[in-house]
């Protein structure tokens, strides 16, 4: 077995933060979709010229596995009558390790590193994580936002991400217009997002195997994926002391959207262990047959989304709650509740809590049987998998007076999945396959004026 | 009653800056011979930041051709209305109505909302909202009502 | 299901069978305050989204616009 274990290959990256850089992508968009929300509503104080946000987040799961530091600013700048420009900027940086889609078998493994230039290894009985990256993201949009006419307004805005091998650039318009004496405000927005994904070693070929180190011949160069948004919204004004939101919102992605270091472990149908592997000579490579996932390359997801907000004597509640529904067969309800109690002077503490649960997708898979036709698609990605979080917070805030504010928050958030039993083969079951994920969050924001 | 009425908008017409007590109607007519503006304001409304301080300017310009303004505040909790007024002095006559019977009685349609009156008392022009791109017309207007054109 | 709410949403919000919902103009006080916007920490909900779409497969569902103090 090789000796070599995991080798930091310098600009190497991963999937993790493909997806966050999705992520960061889409709330970009989704940051920009929120246009005249994306600047926070405009105050009755003395306003200064420029209104600036800052914060600091860290972001760091347990088990050695991913950590991620961010430090995010906007700047928001009143040019009279209602009119609004926003600038964001962020920075942050992913560690830490991500599994990779294999299982845990009895016996060490090996696998070939995203870069196809060394190896990492797993111990027996351990959920296979890749730790072969660490990459800096730099996103940025601006925004702007303008009434026309007494009723309508109007949004639009540019956003952008880059990091080591993957770039993001999009455009989103938003248009409100208000009803009932401003009690009823009706949304629409659209936002185009077209990214290049540049995976390290290149993208590999769907479903073909993990190769030796220094084999890329199932590699193929960087591909692309767009994803259009459009979203309906209402606001309805239900009392002196409650405002309703209702939001129905259509996705469309198409292109690349597998994660190209992800695999599945290709398995005896009745014992459910991988199948041995040789490397070749004079080299290392994968212990065990596996297999590069593979997903469609569309995806349509709906949403509706519902916010209700009371005030209480001082006191705010949020309640809000989500469904969503795509055709990979995924369906995810979450219910978020957060109560705002302020005490003394310009002091507040905001307790949150969150339920997440989410049903698989139709081609997600804990492994591959050997002897049966391919699928198709196939992913063991635990985030396309059954499960359910919950997410518990607190957050402290306190206002300085002269326009500045300061707040810090401390949140825990919990993945707990389960293997459908369908999916365990034979001595998979003796091995926990999902452990799932605990996360700590920890944020700190200032607000100044300038 | 009317007396009474009267006598308290007077009193306050006296003193432009005083502030008088919850006022239960505006009578107009008190103010004959005046073009009035009547605006309506809170504390948490953004553009009065805008529109106090243009009334201002506008009292302070038109007092002599006989401009009254009167500034109705609808905050329901008074001190708020008095931390903007400490940022943001209204130098005309402020009433102050908590109940909402003003905004009411006059159709407010939208914050903030001001009525022009002629000097026979006659509504002669409604604003809803203010912008600052809009404050020419507005003036424009109001000198056509101080010298009595008809719109 | 989801078109079906979605028009009830939209039929209740528009037509005049919703006009008893709501407030006076002059009546917004707590509605304008920051607290009660209904997006009042957005750099907050954009870092959330970011967290929550790397680690779950669902995104998204905010909007924007209404509330507040409904002013101009």
């Amino acid at each position: 077995m090789a000796a070599d274990s995991v080798a930091a290959a310098v600009g190497a990256t991963e999937m993790e933060e493909k997806e966050s850089s999705i992520g960061a992508a889409l709330a970009a968009a989704t940051c920009s979709l929120l246009g005249v929300a994306a600047i926070a509503p405009a105050q009755a104080q003395e306003v200064p010229t420029w209104q600036v946000d800052t914060a600091a987040l860290y972001y760091g799961e347990s088990d050695g596995r991913v950590k991620d530091a961010s430090v995010s600013v906007n700047a928001r700048r009143d040019f009279q009558d209602e009119r609004f420009l926003s600038l964001d900027l962020s920075v942050d940086t992913l560690t830490g390790a991500s599994p990779n889609g294999a299982l845990a078998q009895g016996g060490a493994q090996t696998f070939t590193s995203p870069s196809g230039k060394a190896s990492y290894s797993t111990n027996r009985d351990k959920i296979p994580l890749d730790d072969t990256f660490k990459d800096t993201r730099v996103a940025g949009g601006i925004n702007w936002t303008q009434p026309f006419a007494r009723l309508y307004t109007f949004s639009a805005g540019l956003g952008a991400s880059s990091e080591y091998d993957y770039q993001h650039a999009g455009v989103n318009l938003g248009l409100s217009r208000d009803f009932n004496q401003r009690n009823t405000t009706l949304s629409t927005g659209l936002s185009y997002s077209s990214d290049k994904i540049d995976p390290v070693g290149g993208a590999p070929m769907p479903l073909s195997q993990m190769l030796d180190v220094g084999n890329l011949a199932n590699r193929a160069g960087s591909k692309s994926k767009d994803i259009v948004d459009a979203l309906f919204g209402v606001t309805q004004v239900i009392s002196r002391t409650t405002v309703l939101r209702l939001n129905y919102s259509y996705s469309d992605s198409s292109g690349y959207l597998n994660d190209p270091y992800k695999i599945l472990s290709v398995v005896d149908p009745v014992s459910g262990d991988a199948i041995p592997r040789t490397p070749a000579a004079g080299t290392t490579g994968p212990s065990s047959v596996y297999l590069f996932e593979s997903r469609p390359d569309t995806r349509r997801k709906q949403a509706l989304y519902g916010e209700l907000k009371k005030y209480l004597s001082g006191k705010v509640l949020s309640l809000s709650y989500r469904y969503m529904t795509d055709d990979w067969g995924i369906d995810s309800n979450t219910v978020e509740a957060r109560f705002r109690w302020p005490f003394q002077t310009g002091m507040y503490l905001e307790p949150t809590l969150r339920f997440y649960t989410q049903t698989a997708a139709d081609f997600y898979k804990l492994s591959l049987p050997l002897g049966q036709p391919l699928p198709r698609f196939a992913s063991a990605d635990y985030r396309l998998s059954d499960f359910n979080a919950t997410t518990v917070g607190l957050k402290f805030g306190r206002e300085l007076g002269n326009g500045q504010q300061w707040s810090a928050r401390l949140e825990y958030y919990q993945q707990t999945g389960s293997a459908p039993s369908g999916l365990l083969i034979g001595n998979q079951a003796t091995r926990d396959q999902t452990p799932g994920l605990k996360a700590i969050i920890a944020q700190f924001t200032y607000r100044f004026g300038l | 009653m009317r007396g009474a009425l009267l006598a308290l908008v007077c009193l306050v017409a006296i003193s432009p800056n005083a502030q008088a007590v919850d006022a239960a109607s505006l009578d107009i007519k008190a103010h004959a011979g005046k073009v009035v503006i009547v605006d309506f304001w809170a504390s948490w409304c953004a553009p009065c930041r805008q529109s106090i301080p243009w009334l201002n300017d506008m009292q302070a310009k038109y007092a002599a051709r006989g401009l009254v303004v009167i500034g109705v505040n609808v905050d329901t909790e008074r001190p708020l209305a008095q931390k903007f007024l400490a940022q943001t002095p209204a130098r005309f006559e402020i009433v102050y109505d908590a109940q909402g019977r003003l905004p009411q009685e006059y159709g407010v349609q939208g914050m903030p909302a001001s009525f022009i009156f002629d000097r026979a008392g006659r509504l002669v022009g409604k604003h809803l909202g203010f912008k600052n791109a809009g404050r020419d017309e507005y003036e424009a207007l109001l000198v056509k009502t101080l010298n009595g054109e008809k719109e | 299901m989801i078109r079906k709410a979605l028009s009830l949403a939209l039929v209740c919000a528009v037509l005049s069978g919703c006009k008893t919902l709501g407030v006076e103009p002059w009546q917004r006080d707590i509605l304008a305050k920051p607290e009660m916007a209904l997006d009042a920490d957005p750099l907050e909900s954009a870092l959330d989204d970011h967290i929550y779409f790397s680690k779950e497969a669902s995104s998204g569902g905010r909007g924007f616009g209404g509330g507040g103090c409904g002013c101009n």
